[in-house]
């Protein structure tokens, strides 16, 4: 589903790197006299380049400075303080920090920020305003599906990408687009039954049925 | 303290109609039926509102509301701990042991402080942090303290842990932080260690705590919800006896927000910090020990909480290293721990090896339980098992003797309803044994032995359960005989009510009618905003969107306890309906004079005043006082009887088993519970599905990995660390029934936040056991260990 990951984009992984020259990613490999015997890997120079970049996020043009090591969500999050997509695993495994790239949904962890430049970003921030919810954030809040949140602006930007390829999902189709995103807090459940409830036949369904529970409006 | 004699009806309400299935968008009936009241005499204290009892009708309380804070979670604008990002910011970073066990031969920290953006780098090692009480007596406000900053056991500053902290840096951005903490140069001597719980017990084991045993006997609890009567005699007398061995494994909270915490000085003794916590009352004890500063000095802010499950609270070494770098730094500094950290250095559940006897008469009344438990908390302490074995069930003789075996691993913390999921597991997966040595329905067993109690639901649960899962067709199963198997399995939950005093609500009314409610409390997911609002909501007849809620902030004094053990609602909710009530009679008796009334004859509904001529809307009444805020505060007060019951329910699994891959899906799950007043539905059933689908997880997925022979967690990631994901949820039906019981507090409350994961996994063993005609005694119950299963039955 979120083929921008591919296996060697991880692998270009400064954290990945990180591991292996710190010697701290190569337990069960080395004995103990051997690592006692490591030292530290000489350090990626920290200023390497750092270069100016154009990131197009939520229809604006960003000018920021990044080193190439530096992740999309690193940079959406510490260089143009958008905090709506989490760093949960920081390697492609959570979700928390999907955005959508040129429409499709990514785990911004795993693409580099320079790789970035001159595409299409939407952050969760983009979908809807505590005041202005999107249709799908409405029910959201409607089936209480979230709990703590933190995982929620990534299931939410996922679930709208899901939507907007194909407004009418049925649960199999929900919960494969949805697979790549972990919750904690077990919101699961409800989370399906807000997306179906956004998704057209729900939109068809609740009409006739005049209300469901729990509505705040 | 003056008290008033009220007699007040207790019982059970059971929902009308069966609440909807997960997904199915069905209205909630309204009409409730009330069954098994009796009445019974409160001692009621002064000042303290009018009792609620099984006949109250709140408005507003438990409502399924949709939750105050949802609109800013879902567009991405809840600001967490993570999120914090003051002016000039720095980033931090932890140097940590590669070894389990060694002495640090080397540590060179020069070349990291002349690396591009770096701000402070400290030691965390002995030197700088030995115990020393005349030292912390003299100290400067602000100055760190000389004591030991880990939360269990260590007194040596070896590392003992691979993780262990050695040293922390600073710098002005993230990279330049891990590059610094890569340029600290540590070299070791490692030194023997022990990485799982055979070889720590071993006679001549290397020590984790230096001078102190490896295994450590838990202090055993006696009277009626602990040990009594004699075991040996009661397998005498036992016409049936089972005995076994379980097993589960460590496993690993995973939050989503890891810790950390947002460190700045105001000053040279003024200190602000956004923690991750579960507790910032805590965190400020902690840090104002730490840094010899009077608690007012030091302000602790916890907006939104990403999920803590128990392994949140206190400043922990995270606190106290930002806090220790900002300082050096004279600069904010945010110290988020890594996923790898998380799962290294901050928490676990402790594994445990139970040994379980039973003995029961023919007829299944229990003789005899006995659990003899070693589980390791590695570093730090509380691998128990829990109440399970001793609360649940009656039965005249019950011995539970529990052991901690130190490990060179991370510490231990309180996971969700600490050791009893361990202990149901063992226990529920033992009574099912037991039920089939009888030829016993296992329900039945269940049914036979549970003790009764007044305003207890579980007969109630039971039936409930039964008739949502189908367990009738248990009677005449058809298995399968092709390689998918079905089976049916069921298990217990419990938890005792802990929450009380002390904690402290505030409401104001203000002439715009705002209408605020202030509590020491955070909101860790659970819907404590909400539930606040709503409490207040119900006193002003407004609906809780009408309600401002701030929580999560030290500053305003208002003491709120810890959220842990299911207290939350329990303690906090009283504290907010006595302060609201009392907020709107001195708002009643302010305002009545002005309407030429009394404030008798007023009364407030569906946000209008009435009682004075025509219906009034609040806000309008409100101004008529002009520039007047009324403000009231009100203490938690105590139980109004000492003795309350549990929380208990019952849950039922279904589930398919594949005998040739090994794989068990589960179907669905049917969880009863109860948490007295049931405040609001649609979060309690959230909290419902929480606690069940992390028991899943545990149950067939949660396992953390050690390599012995470097004494590495293999798995700290959530790709190999796996946790129950989309593809894995059953069809959930969570149910919730108001067991209430006057004598408590004021809103009936006593909490869910541990129940519904404590019989989860014991549910599933059962049924999936059931589907295989054969019994799975360790957890996870993962495809390998299905398939050695069935290899040693053939
Ligand atoms: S933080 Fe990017 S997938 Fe987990
Ligand atoms: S709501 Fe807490 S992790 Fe999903």
């Amino acid at each position: 589903m979120k083929n921008q990951n591919s296996k060697r984009g991880a692998l270009s992984r400064r954290g990945f790197l990180q591991g292996i020259g710190a010697g701290a990613g190569a337990a069960g490999v080395l004995t103990p006299a051997a690592l006692a015997k490591l030292r530290p890997a000489a350090p990626e120079s920290g200023s390497a380049a750092a270069r100016e970049i154009e990131l197009h996020v939520n229809g604006r043009a960003r000018r920021v400075q990044v080193e190439p090591r530096v992740t999309l969500l690193d940079a959406l999050r510490q260089r143009l303080r958008i905090r709506g997509p989490k760093r949960v695993c920081d390697r492609g495994e959570c979700g928390a920090c999907t955005v959508l790239f040129d429409g499709r949904p990514v785990y911004a962890c795993m693409v580099l920020a320079v790789d970035a430049a001159g595409h299409r970003i939407e952050t969760v921030e983009s979908l809807g305003t505590p005041r202005r919810l999107s249709r799908l954030q409405r029910e959201f809040v409607r089936h209480d599906a979230q709990q703590c949140g933190f995982c929620t602006p990534g299931f939410v930007t996922a679930a709208t990408a899901l939507l907007r390829r194909n407004p009418q999902p049925g649960e199999a189709e929900i919960r494969e687009a949805l697979s790549g995103n972990l919750c904690r807090c077990g919101t699961y459940p409800k989370l399906f039954a807000a997306v179906k409830a956004a998704s057209k036949g729900g939109r068809q369904q609740r009409a006739a049925s005049a209300g469901g529970r729990g509505g705040r409006r | 303290m003056a008290k008033k004699n009220v007699r007040a009806k207790g019982g059970i309400i059971l929902p009308a109609e069966q609440p909807a299935a997960a997904g199915e968008l069905r209205p909630v009936a309204w009409e409730r039926r009330v069954v098994d009241t009796a009445t019974v005499e409160v001692a009621v204290p002064e000042g303290e509102p009018p009792l609620w009892d099984v006949e109250t009708r709140p408005q507003v309380v438990g409502k399924p509301l949709a939750r105050l804070d949802g609109p800013v979670k879902v567009s991405g604008r809840a600001d967490y701990t993570y999120d914090q990002h003051p002016p000039g910011l720095l980033y931090g970073k932890i140097v940590r042991s590669a070894y389990p066990h060694a002495k640090i031969t080397r540590l060179e920290l020069e070349r990291a402080r002349a690396m591009p953006g770096v701000r402070a780098v400290i030691r965390l090692d002995a030197a700088d942090l030995q115990h020393s009480s005349a030292a912390a007596a003299a100290a400067e406000p602000g100055t760190p303290a000389a004591v030991q900053p880990r939360q269990a056991g260590g007194q040596s500053r070896n590392p003992i842990f691979a993780g262990d902290e050695i040293a922390a840096v600073a710098a002005e951005s993230e990279e330049q932080a891990e590059d610094a903490a890569r340029a600290v140069v540590v070299e070791y001597d490692p030194l023997p260690f022990v990485a799982d719980i055979e070889s720590a017990r071993a006679p001549d084991a290397p020590r984790v705590h230096a001078g102190q045993p490896n295994v450590r006997e838990l202090p055993a609890a006696h009277g009626e919800d602990g040990d009594r009567g004699d075991v040996h005699a009661g397998l005498l007398a036992a016409e049936a006896r089972v005995e076994g061995e379980y097993r589960t494994p460590v496993a690993l909270h995973n939050a989503l927000e890891t810790h950390g915490v947002v460190a700045r000085w105001e000053a040279r003794d003024k200190l602000t910090v956004w923690a991750a916590t579960q507790g910032i009352f805590g965190v400020r004890g902690d840090l104002a020990q730490f840094f010899h500063l009077p608690p007012h000095r030091v302000r602790v802010i916890t907006d939104y909480l990403g999920g803590g499950f128990g392994s949140k609270f206190g400043a922990g070494m995270a606190g106290i290293v930002a806090a220790w770098l900002a300082r050096e730094a004279q600069a904010p500094v945010k110290l988020m721990y890594s996923r790898k950290e998380e799962n290294l250095a901050t928490g676990n559940r402790p594994s445990s090896q139970q040994q379980v006897r039973l003995g029961a008469k023919k007829d299944g009344t229990l003789t005899a339980i006995e659990v003899i438990s070693y589980g390791t908390p590695g570093i730090g302490h509380g691998a128990g098992v829990g109440g399970a074995a001793r609360r649940i069930y009656a039965c005249a003789n019950v011995r539970q003797q529990e052991h901690d075996v130190a490990t060179n691993l991370g510490p231990a913390a309180a996971f969700r309803a600490p050791g009893w999921p361990q202990g149901s597991f063992a226990l529920e997966s033992a009574l099912d044994e037991l039920a089939d040595k009888l030829e016993m329905d296992p329900l039945e067993l269940r049914r036979k032995n549970y003790r009764e109690k007044p305003f207890k639901a579980l007969r109630r649960q039971y039936e409930i359960g039964a008739e949502r899962i189908g367990w009738e067709r248990r009677a005449h199963w058809q298995r399968g005989t092709g390689p998918v198997r079905r089976g049916l399995g069921m298990a217990t939950a419990c938890w005792p009510t802990f929450g009380g005093p002390p904690a402290t609500a505030r409401v104001t009314v203000q002439p715009d009618g705002t209408v605020t409610l202030t509590v020491g409390s955070q909101d860790l997911g659970g819907g404590t905003r909400m539930i606040a609002a709503q409490v207040t909501a119900e006193e002003f007849g407004l609906t809780p969107y009408q309600v401002r809620v701030e929580l999560g902030d030290t500053r305003w004094e208002l003491y709120g306890p810890a959220s842990g053990g299911s207290v939350t609602v329990t303690s906090i909710a009283p504290a907010i309906r006595a302060a609201a009530w009392k907020a709107k009679n001195q708002w009643l008796e302010a305002l009545a004079p002005g309407l030429g009334t009394t404030p008798d004859k007023l009364r407030l509904a569906g946000g209008m005043l009435h009682g004075a001529g025509a219906p009034l809307p609040f806000a309008r009444a409100c101004a008529r006082l002009r520039q007047a805020t009324i403000s009231a505060q009100a203490d938690r007060a105590p139980n109004y009887q000492r003795s309350l019951t549990e929380m208990y329910g019952a849950q039922f699994a279904e589930v398919e088993v594949d005998a040739e891959t090994g794989r068990i899906r589960v179907l669905k799950i049917v969880a009863v519970h109860d948490c007295g007043r049931t405040m609001n539905r649609l979060l309690a059933e959230s909290q419902v599905n929480g606690g069940v689908i992390m028991g899943l997880s545990y149950a067939l997925y949660e396992e953390r990995v050690v390599d012995r022979p470097t004494g590495r967690v293999m798995n700290t990631d959530l790709d190999f660390y796996k946790l129950a994901g989309t593809r894995e949820i059953p069809e959930i039906e969570a149910i919730l029934l108001d067991a209430i019981d006057p004598r408590g507090n004021n809103v009936n409350a006593k909490g869910l936040g541990e129940p519904p994961i404590v019989p989860t996994a014991a549910a599933i063993a059962n049924a999936a056991s059931h589907a295989l005609g054969l019994r799975l005694r360790e957890l996870p119950m993962t495809p390998d260990r299905v398939l050695n299963a069935l290899a040693a039955r053939a």
